[in-house]
């Protein structure tokens, strides 16, 4: 893979969003339509704690990507209930149109004591073209099992021959790294299937579907898909999992692995064809990619320094 | 129609010495039957910790099969572990409910874990023993029932039995927390879910048990006994609000069915009330478990505070269909 990087798209300084939020365009998610293209984002409100709330968002760009034509000004579906598994968060929102319905999949956050916080997968409907969502439920639809005991998100969702298949990531351990820091976790990246979209059936539980490259403790995130010919590309991104906030050598990268079968996926980092530039909003950092194909064209978007604070940006793939 | 007979109180925790992980609460009890005696597990506490909350762990008796006040041995430490940092039974693990499944014994429990906005969520655990019901090994880190679409938080209460070589659990599932004088309290209903093979779960994705009481009515520790060629349900059940230590507290429930799937409730028939005077089941009662033991037919079951004081057993005295 060779990706060309047209540069930073959106910056969410630079508008005004919904529910009060000023920075972080988290995690993009494409919804593409006939002359225009929508794209959902996280990002951010404080709380009266001072503590972060992720809601999502949208920008509607022309199929240039060269200027945002509209903005969502209100909020596309409140944070859960009392409780609940995404009362404190959304993120992401992946979207997906598929057998005459479109599909919100919410990764879903809340605030734990002993460690910061737990998630689990949900699902929504929109039935205004992506304007607002709606839960199918208070509860989740993927969430912790036998073997995957914590930490459920990441949704990303496609259907391929009738069926649709979610990848999605799991917490397999909170550790603390360092006896001055918090908790941190570790996760890695599932599979599961479906038939209609609600009802999944994880493709065996407690099963790593990509190896590691950093060791045991590599946490893996945001699986995306997309299929080429008869093969299935997956990026993600991939980091140590501790003091990988600020130490550029430890950060996010964009990981790829490859199937034909969807079953068994071969790891293949050096082929990924993206890293980070020097000098530039994602010198630091590559996280949350988000891959689609668009009127012939294969596209990338991604978040680069601090995990999005500033924007995201969109490369195309040149070969 | 139930006429049960109190026997009396089998255990008050409170007059247990030297284990510190027993100082509060026997809640929860459930039976394993042996040839010469009758384990009962339960859940209890260690005193409070610094910051004035408590963990819960599981532990039982041995109590005599000619005499089951009469108790003959302790567990010498809890059966399981609370769970790993972040695990959903960090906190607790409570209640338990046992089964034999060949020379093993199962134990599925409520697994706590502590949260910002609302006090606890709780899911449902499995774990495994091969020494008789000693000690229990987790079939997973993680739970074996969790929350779903409409069962979206306090996933808890579980009670597991087999029948005709079906599994079946009883269960309980938050729909709400709803805010009482600035406290949020759990608002939960009985369900059940079926099984093959005691770890692959089916929900029936309904509540069983219509509410008397107001629809915000809790039910919990629903406890199936097939008993002359019916299927009778125990449980308890109380108001949302204003419950500690009340009129609204704890009350136990019952419900009949013939097929599993419709359950008629109809509490008159239940044959089991509070006590009068200042007795340790006076003010409440709760969590009741139902056994045979010899043909007799026997309830086990918490009085004031949710078992704060142990638990009691009852035999029944009279059963009209």
């Amino acid at each position: 893979m060779k990706w060309l990087k047209i540069g930073k798209i959106f910056d969410p300084t630079h508008h005004l969003l919904s529910n009060n939020c000023k920075e972080f365009a988290q995690s993009p998610q494409v919804l593409l339509f006939n002359d225009f293209v929508r794209v959902y984002f996280s990002t951010r409100e404080r709380d009266s704690m001072g503590k972060y709330l992720s809601h999502i968002a949208y920008a509607d760009f022309d199929k240039q990507f060269s200027k945002v034509i509209d903005i969502a000004n209100k909020p596309i579906m409140k944070l859960g209930n009392l409780g609940c598994y995404d009362e404190h968060g959304i993120f992401p929102l992946n979207v997906l149109r598929a057998k005459g319905k479109l599909f919100g999949y919410i990764g879903g956050w809340n605030r734990r004591i002993s460690v910061s916080v737990d998630g689990s997968i949900g699902v929504a409907l929109s039935e205004d073209n992506g304007l607002t969502y709606r839960r199918l439920g208070d509860g989740p639809v993927i969430t912790s099992s036998l073997n995957e005991p914590f930490l459920v998100g990441d949704p990303f969702v496609q259907c391929y021959e009738n069926i649709f298949h979610m990848w999605y990531i799991f917490g397999t351990t909170w550790k603390r790294f360092s006896a001055e820091a918090p908790p941190d976790r570790v996760y890695k990246i599932g599979h599961a299937i479906s038939r209609d979209g609600i009802v999944w059936e994880k493709n065996k539980d407690g099963r790593q579907i990509v190896s590691n490259s950093l060791g045991e403790d590599e946490s893996q995130a945001l699986p995306t898909v997309i299929k080429i010919g008869n093969r299935y590309h997956m990026f993600f991104c991939y980091r140590q999992s501790f003091d990988f906030r600020k130490n550029k050598n430890r950060g996010y990268r964009i990981g790829y692995v490859f199937s034909d079968d969807l079953q068994n996926w071969i790891r293949d980092d050096a082929n990924v064809g993206i890293d980070v530039s020097q000098g530039e909003w994602d010198s630091d950092m590559l996280c949350y990619p988000h891959v689609f194909e668009m009127d012939g064209e294969v596209c990338l978007m991604y978040n680069g320094n601090e995990f999005g604070r500033f924007g995201f940006g969109l490369a195309k793939l040149e070969k | 129609m139930f006429q049960w007979k109190k026997l009396g109180r089998v255990f008050n925790p409170l007059e247990v010495k030297n284990k510190s992980w027993l100082k509060e609460f026997a809640q929860a009890p459930a039976t394993l039957i042996f040839d010469d005696f009758v384990r009962v597990y339960f859940s209890c506490r260690p005193s409070r910790d610094s910051n004035g909350q408590y963990v819960s762990y599981t532990a039982f008796v041995d109590l005599d099969r000619n005499n089951l006040l009469n108790i003959i041995q302790f567990s010498e430490s809890p059966i399981l572990q609370l769970g790993n940092l972040g695990a959903f039974d960090e906190f607790g693990t409570y209640p338990t409910s046992v089964i034999r499944a060949g020379k093993d014994v199962l134990a599925y429990y409520g697994g706590w874990t502590r949260c910002e906005s609302v006090p606890y969520n709780v899911v449902i655990g499995l774990a495994k023993s091969t020494d008789d019901g000693v000690t229990f090994n987790k079939m997973g880190s993680g739970p074996v029932i969790s929350y779903s679409l409409d069962e979206p938080m306090t996933v808890s209460g579980p009670k597991i039995r087999r029948f005709n070589d079906q599994w079946y659990l009883w269960y309980v599932s938050g729909n709400k927390w709803k805010m009482v004088d600035g406290r949020p309290e759990s608002i939960f209903k009985i369900r059940m879910a079926k099984s093959e093979d005691g770890i692959h779960w089916a929900k029936e994705n309904r509540n069983l048990i219509e509410n008397v009481l107001e629809e915000d009515e809790c039910q919990a520790s629903p406890d199936v006994l097939l008993y002359q060629n019916k299927y009778h349900m125990f449980f308890s059940y109380k108001h949302s609000s204003n419950f500690r230590n009340t009129s609204r507290g704890y009350r136990i429930g019952y419900a009949y069915s013939t097929n599993m799937t419709n359950w008629v409730r109809d509490d008159s028939k239940a044959g089991i009330e509070i006590s009068s005077g200042d007795a340790w089941d006076s003010q409440s009662i709760a969590y009741p478990h139902v056994f045979e033991l010899e043909g007799n037919v026997y309830m086990m079951y918490l009085g004031n505070e949710v078992g704060r004081y142990g638990f009691g057993l009852a035999v029944l005295e009279k059963y009209e269909n």
